[in-house]
């Protein structure tokens, strides 16, 4: 009798233990600066509304988060929780080693409706959701109101179509000896989400619709990259030179993220303006879009993944959300933080360049999110510059480039 | 040097032989470094090798044998054999120059001139200076409408290039730093081997009626070759393994004209996460460093023993 007493003293005090021990939660970001306190500040407020669980947010330089994890994961030592951006979904998501969540999404508060359409694409892998959106950024246009005036436009009228960016551009180039606009033409990435938005806005695909092939080389496609070509070859409104002419003052217009409403202001001695970017005649609206996918490692403990669903659960609720945006600048990935009153209100007083760019939300567009879109990336950047050069006519540099992608779709 | 010592000791020291009795407390005092050695240099390394006959991307749980398909698609690409060309024009072009333009230094600021000392640590600089900072510097410098490079050649009149964006101009432009950069470390070890020449030759041979042109081409020339053998086969070395300078500079653009091998396969492993592919790429470069130095070997056997 006294023993059966003693088992249930002792079965009754680890059970206390084991719900009074923390759950301890690991969580690898590469937020840093104000963003990594903003989460610091949200955890914080979260383990203190629940005490059984314990958050250690874990920095990583955005440059290397990839690398970590793919050691992590071959290890066999991953975190709770991860961060990445979302162009690493892909990979990740075929690794094996993330939990899925649609169980957990099925049971549990978040409507997935309510999100933008762009960054959902990500974190999809036969069928099943891995990771859900957190932040986002967008491209638009900027420009500088005092050339504007200069070239004897008006600074508060932006070009609404490729038609007016042109005329602009040149009128630019004439009364003052500026660039009308400067493009990203070092290559890379940075070359290719930017040419994506004029590809875009002229109608064209990236690639087929179920990623398989590509099609920028459509007559679409062809149109906009003649229209670049055009800028820099026959109307010379515009150079192939380092990135930053805009910043300086020698270009008046250029395409720039979201991120630069807040380091624009600081940077440059002129006014400045910002707009969504304009689309071809016949075209369509549309910008390409970056941004952090969060995810939870599988684990043999179903209760460490309840916990860390239950906190991006929390995370991802609307109040949180205006909370984290308004901290962070980062763009809403929901539709009712997009138009919750509060955080209009925050972008129209703190940072009004930014609403062209929260609105641009709802026709911002997904890169494909396919394994290799590193390499396919360089690749049509770097046709890209061929036929800026004037070394390749646009059809001939798109052909080719959609000759040596093909087989990395495959 | 270190070819230079090897060639030494194997003429110079009778070879003694080694008792079985002596390998134990070998292995003992070996093992640290062995341990140290094999777990972050030759594991990694064979493991590599491993790797290279697989595709894999590093996060996927399933890695393909492949082979030597790897090594297959290497010699088949055109990127490869772009890289393996911009390689050896950035390695012939920064070793050569660096090595005229060392020896040249080296000889100016051997003479007793005011200000030796100050000139001789504004040559090295460059050498101390992290590559990173170097690069972000010189990319200010080539900038078309700011850079202090074209405002020069503006002010003779001469529109200057719009450096690392042009596919005609970036290679050249990265070359300069390399040699700007390797200039310094030149001078210094020829400066070491200057004066460790001798003066009586040079007394010797102005007796004789040497023009100071014959003294510097038949004593000085001929004495400095170990230093110019060690300083080739370092340079060239290094010169095929940049990787730091045209990651911040141009990274492998405009087009490819800057995609050394070291870049390329960062590419690979890094960007593209092609491990297996990216192996292969760092065993061809293993293997092309390798037959290099082997053939200077080779080559400057007799440059190498000049001065026994």
């Amino acid at each position: 009798m006294k023993g059966t007493w003693f088992k249930a003293v002792v079965f009754a005090l680890v059970m206390l233990l084991g719900l009074g021990v923390a759950q301890k939660l690991t969580f690898w970001h590469y937020w840093d600066g104000a963003n990594g306190q903003a989460l610091q500040a949200l955890i914080e407020r979260y383990q203190k509304d629940n005490p059984g669980v314990s958050i250690e947010a874990v920095f990583v330089p955005g440059s290397e988060l990839l690398t970590k994890l793919q050691t992590a994961i071959t290890a066999r030592q991953t975190p709770t929780m991860a961060i990445s951006d979302l162009v690493a979904m892909p990979l990740l998501t075929r690794s094996g080693a993330l939990a899925p969540l649609d169980d957990y999404i099925r049971q549990g508060t978040l409507n997935l409706a309510d999100y933008f359409a762009g960054p959902l694409v990500y974190g999809v892998f036969q069928g099943r959701r891995y990771s859900l959106p957190v932040s986002a950024s967008n491209l638009g246009l900027f420009w500088n109101k005092n050339l504007f005036r200069q070239a004897g436009l008006d600074p508060n009228r932006p070009p609404r179509n490729w038609d007016e960016l042109l005329s602009f551009a040149r009128q630019i180039k004439e009364r003052t000896g500026k660039w009308g606009i400067e493009l990203f033409t070092q290559g890379g990435e940075g070359t290719t989400w930017q040419t994506q938005v004029y590809f875009w806005g002229a109608g064209a695909e990236f690639l087929n619709a179920n990623n398989t092939a590509p099609a920028f080389n459509s007559a679409q496609g062809v149109r906009a990259l003649q229209f670049l070509v055009d800028l820099v070859q026959k109307e010379k409104v515009a150079t192939v030179a380092p990135w930053g002419l805009f910043g300086r003052g020698e270009a008046a217009m250029v395409m720039d993220g979201s991120w630069m409403t807040q380091f624009f202001p600081q940077q440059v001695n002129f006014e400045l303006g910002a707009a969504a970017f304009p689309f071809a005649p016949g075209g369509r609206a549309a910008t390409n879009m970056g941004g952090e996918q969060v995810f939870i490692f599988q684990s043999s403990e179903a209760a460490t993944v309840r916990a860390a669903w239950n906190f991006i659960q929390w995370f991802s609720s609307t109040p949180v959300q205006v909370e984290w945006n308004r901290n962070t600048g980062f763009l809403p990935v929901r539709r009712s933080v997009a138009s919750d009153p509060a955080y209009r209100a925050w972008v129209g007083n703190a940072r009004p360049l930014m609403r062209p760019f929260v609105d641009s939300m709802a026709v911002a567009r997904p890169r494909p999110p396919v394994t290799r879109y590193p390499q396919i990336s360089d690749i049509f950047a770097r046709y890209v510059q061929e036929a800026l050069l004037g070394r390749l006519s646009p059809q001939d540099a798109l052909n080719r480039a959609a000759q040596e992608i093909t087989p990395l779709l495959r | 040097m270190n070819g230079v010592r090897r060639l030494r000791a194997s003429s110079e020291q009778p070879h003694r032989g080694r008792t079985p009795s002596e390998w134990g407390p070998a292995l003992i005092f070996l093992l640290p470094s062995i341990a140290v050695l094999g777990t972050f240099n030759f594991y990694p390394a064979l493991y590599s090798l491993y790797l290279s006959l697989f595709e894999w991307n590093g996060l996927n749980p399933q890695r393909t044998f492949v082979g030597l398909e790897n090594y297959a698609r290497l010699i088949g690409s055109g990127e490869f054999w772009n890289a393996l060309r911009v390689t050896l024009v950035y390695a012939a072009g920064v070793t050569l120059t660096a090595l005229l333009l060392g020896v040249g230094v080296a000889v100016l600021l051997n003479q007793p001139i005011r200000g030796r000392a100050f000139y001789r640590v504004l040559y090295f600089l460059p050498v101390i200076t992290p590559t990173v900072a170097t690069g972000v510097v010189w990319k200010y410098l080539f900038d078309p409408t700011q850079g202090v490079i074209n405002r020069g050649l503006g002010g003779v009149g001469i529109v200057g290039p719009s450096w690392l964006s042009d596919p005609a101009w970036a290679l050249a432009a990265v070359i300069l730093v390399g040699i700007w950069k390797r200039v310094g470390f030149n001078m210094v070890v020829y400066l070491a081997a200057l004066q460790s020449i001798p003066k009586t030759y040079y007394e010797a041979a102005a007796i004789d009626g040497a023009s100071p042109w014959q003294q510097f081409r038949y004593i000085t020339l001929p004495l400095l070759a170990p230093t110019t053998f060690f300083l080739v086969v370092t340079a060239l070395i290094d010169a095929f393994q940049v990787f730091d300078l045209v990651y911040v500079m141009t990274a492998g653009g405009p087009l490819t004209a800057t995609d050394v091998m070291g870049y390329y396969l960062y590419r690979y492993g890094f960007r593209y996460s092609e491990l297996g592919f990216a192996s292969a790429i760092a065993y061809v470069m293993f293997a092309l460093i390798f037959v290099v130095t082997v053939l200077q070997f080779r080559f400057s056997r007799g440059g190498g023993q000049v001065d026994r």
